[in-house]
């Protein structure tokens, strides 16, 4: 139990590392279904990519 | 068979078959997050080059893919399970998940090979949503088999935590593939590595579930010649049957499931959207709330053995009932103050001709609301602004009163697109305009967001998310026998956190557009999870002490 909990908490905190780095360039909501699969907003993506290269 | 109540530790064999199960459902969920994270990537490399009508139609199949056949995976793969056996079945359902996941990367695009390449990946989904139809009873019914007869809560807790393990391995292979090749080369092509990455996962899941037993009750029972010969009609033509399978639906996972997407992805849109906090600080907090909770799956699961899997679920059901309006208020409060202060003070007024308004249910996202009303509602309801109703004159375009000022909204039917796109601007400019006048913030003051206090009611809503997932694997398993389990927990599983859990965010948008308050959307899990309160209290009976194999 003891490496379990060790092991969740470096998963942790490597996730929050990650999280952090990736600011508003990661999207947490989940799966796209129907028309927002099909029609992503042109501005979201280009606005997650700028973000993405301003987070780097 | 594992009935023995014997007060031990885990063994090496049954930590490989829950470790080997739970992969399963750590690639739901890791290809889960893939779709959602990079649906503006894919959307551009596979659909940007149809025309609308196509697109439409393409839309359609997509929410098909989402909602529609993962119950008809259920009914397929589970009845495969019930019939050939848990361990081939759910081998088989990886592998379909897990290549389908690996060809989305390798798949060439739009501008390669034409419409071929989003009816690829369409198929593709659907293969995918069937395959996800049969992985969670599988997994959970072959845990539960080789579970001790005191701990199969316990046991089957494991495989809820995969959600979060799933969610964050996704995240960091995206932004690590991100970081590695740069933004331009990851928009071309590297957006394919997470999924062909995911071949090592698969092979991993394969490695393990076919060094694998079959579970020893269905050795047992086939060994016996007692398997089920129509898994199907058994459970759905029994009406013994049948009645577990809807009071399981709408007594346990309809509940179930609306607390948990209004716990993880309801309140991330509601601070995103609602509350205009800047989406990396929301991020993090519901990801330190993961994080938090997550735990708490193993807890619930683990106390479930000792108290009943009823009470915890039902209790999880009770406080969301009870607690989501105050809940969702505090958390305007620590958020976003202004909003708050600007909601208690000025005065809203939508007049318009009744006729003119729709309840704009829209989960395939394909419908277009045109009327003024609509549009006057989108763009309050977009805005967070709480309103009120008013009667307008028959035939007349909507009014927006906001304070002292009035603003004409307009009818975009039938209107040339450039021209619909420009008075939409001006309208929304109007509209904001008149708000910022009003004190509402056009977003979330930075200085102002209290995260302690978002982070501790986030917690909350994820604990009681763990509450009524963490024991429903082993309460779902524990309803049916071992014949016809697979088959007869897997549906009710699947249209639980399918549809009612799927249509949370664009039922609670038409209702808050409906009603003019950014708090009525909660009515919809209130309704929900209250329905699975009180049906699950008279009707659902308690599992913890049922003998699985007793009708075997």
């Amino acid at each position: 139990m003891l490496k379990i909990f060790v092991g969740f908490v470096v998963f942790a905190a490597l996730a929050i590392f990650v999280i952090l780095k990736g600011g508003n360039s990661l999207d947490m909501s989940g799966e796209k279904h129907g028309d927002e699969a099909v029609h992503a907003p042109a501005e979201a993506a280009s606005g997650a990519a700028s973000d993405a290269s301003a987070a780097k | 068979m594992a009935t023995l109540d014997v007060d031990r530790p885990m063994s090496a064999e049954e930590k490989k078959v829950i470790f080997a199960s739970s992969l399963g459902t750590v690639f739901e969920w890791y290809d889960f997050y893939l779709y959602g994270s990079l649906a503006a990537i894919i959307a551009k490399q596979f659909f940007s080059g149809l025309d609308e009508g196509s697109a439409f139609i393409f839309a359609l199949l997509a929410f098909a893919a989402g909602f529609i056949v993962r119950p008809f995976g259920a009914i397929f793969f589970g009845r495969l399970g019930d019939m050939i056996g848990r361990k081939y079945t759910f081998l088989v359902t990886i592998l379909i998940m897990g290549l389908s996941t690996f060809i989305v990367g390798i798949l060439p695009n739009y501008a390669s090979i034409g419409v071929a390449a989003p009816v690829i990946l369409i198929c593709l989904r659907l293969l995918q949503g069937l395959a996800l139809g049969g992985e969670y009873g599988g997994a959970a019914t072959y845990v539960a088999e080789h579970a001790p007869h005191d701990k199969r809560g316990a046991y089957t807790s494991w495989i809820q935590t995969t959600a979060t393990l799933g969610l964050f391995l996704s995240l960091m292979v995206i932004l690590g593939t991100r970081t590695a090749i740069g933004e331009a080369a990851f928009a071309e092509w590297g957006w394919r590595v997470p999924f062909i990455v995911s071949i090592a996962l698969l092979a991993v899941s394969v490695y393990i579930r076919l060094s694998m037993n079959e579970s020893p009750a269905f050795q047992k029972m086939k060994a016996e010649g007692k398997t089920s010969k129509a898994p199907l009609t058994e459970s759905f033509g029994q009406w013994k049957n049948l009645k577990i399978v809807i009071l399981a639906l709408i007594g346990l996972t309809a509940g179930q499931a609306v607390v948990w997407y209004s716990g993880q992805f309801y309140a991330l849109f509601f601070l995103t959207q609602a509350l205009k906090v800047d989406g990396a600080t929301a991020n993090i907090l519901v990801a330190v709330s993961l994080l938090i909770g997550t735990p708490f799956f193993i807890v619930f699961g683990s106390l479930s053995d000792k108290i009943g899997r009823k009470p915890i679920i039902m209790l999880g059901c009770l406080l969301a009932v009870l607690t989501y309006f105050p809940v969702f208020e505090a958390l305007t409060k620590a958020a976003n103050p202004d909003l708050y202060a600007a909601q208690q003070k000025n005065k809203v007024v939508v007049t318009a001709d009744a006729a003119e308004c729709s309840f704009q249910f829209n989960p395939t996202g394909t419908v277009k609301f045109t009327s003024s009303c609509d549009i006057a509602k989108q763009v309050l309801a977009s805005s967070s602004v709480s309103y009120e109703n008013a009667a307008g004159a028959a035939g007349t375009p909507a009014t927006i009163k906001i304070g002292e000022t009035e603003i004409p909204s307009y009818s975009s039917k039938g209107l040339p697109a450039d021209e619909a796109k420009t008075k939409a601007a001006d309208f929304k400019k109007a509209v904001a305009d008149a708000l910022k006048e009003a004190g509402y913030p056009a977003k979330a003051d930075p200085a102002k967001v209290d995260q302690v206090k978002i982070t501790i009611i986030l917690t909350y809503l994820v604990i009681l998310v763990t509450m009524v997932y963490g024991p429903i694997a082993a309460m779902l398993v524990e309803m049916f026998p071992t014949r016809i389990r697979y088959t007869s927990m897997s549906l009710p599983y699947h249209i639980g956190n399918g549809w009612f859990g799927g249509l949370l965010p664009t039922t609670a948008f038409a209702i808050v557009a409906q009603t003019g308050n950014m708090y009525n959307g909660l009515w919809y899990p209130i309704i929900i999870a209250g329905m699975t309160f009180v049906i699950g209290m008279i009707f659902v009976k308690e599992t913890k002490d049922v003998d699985i194999y007793q009708h075997d």
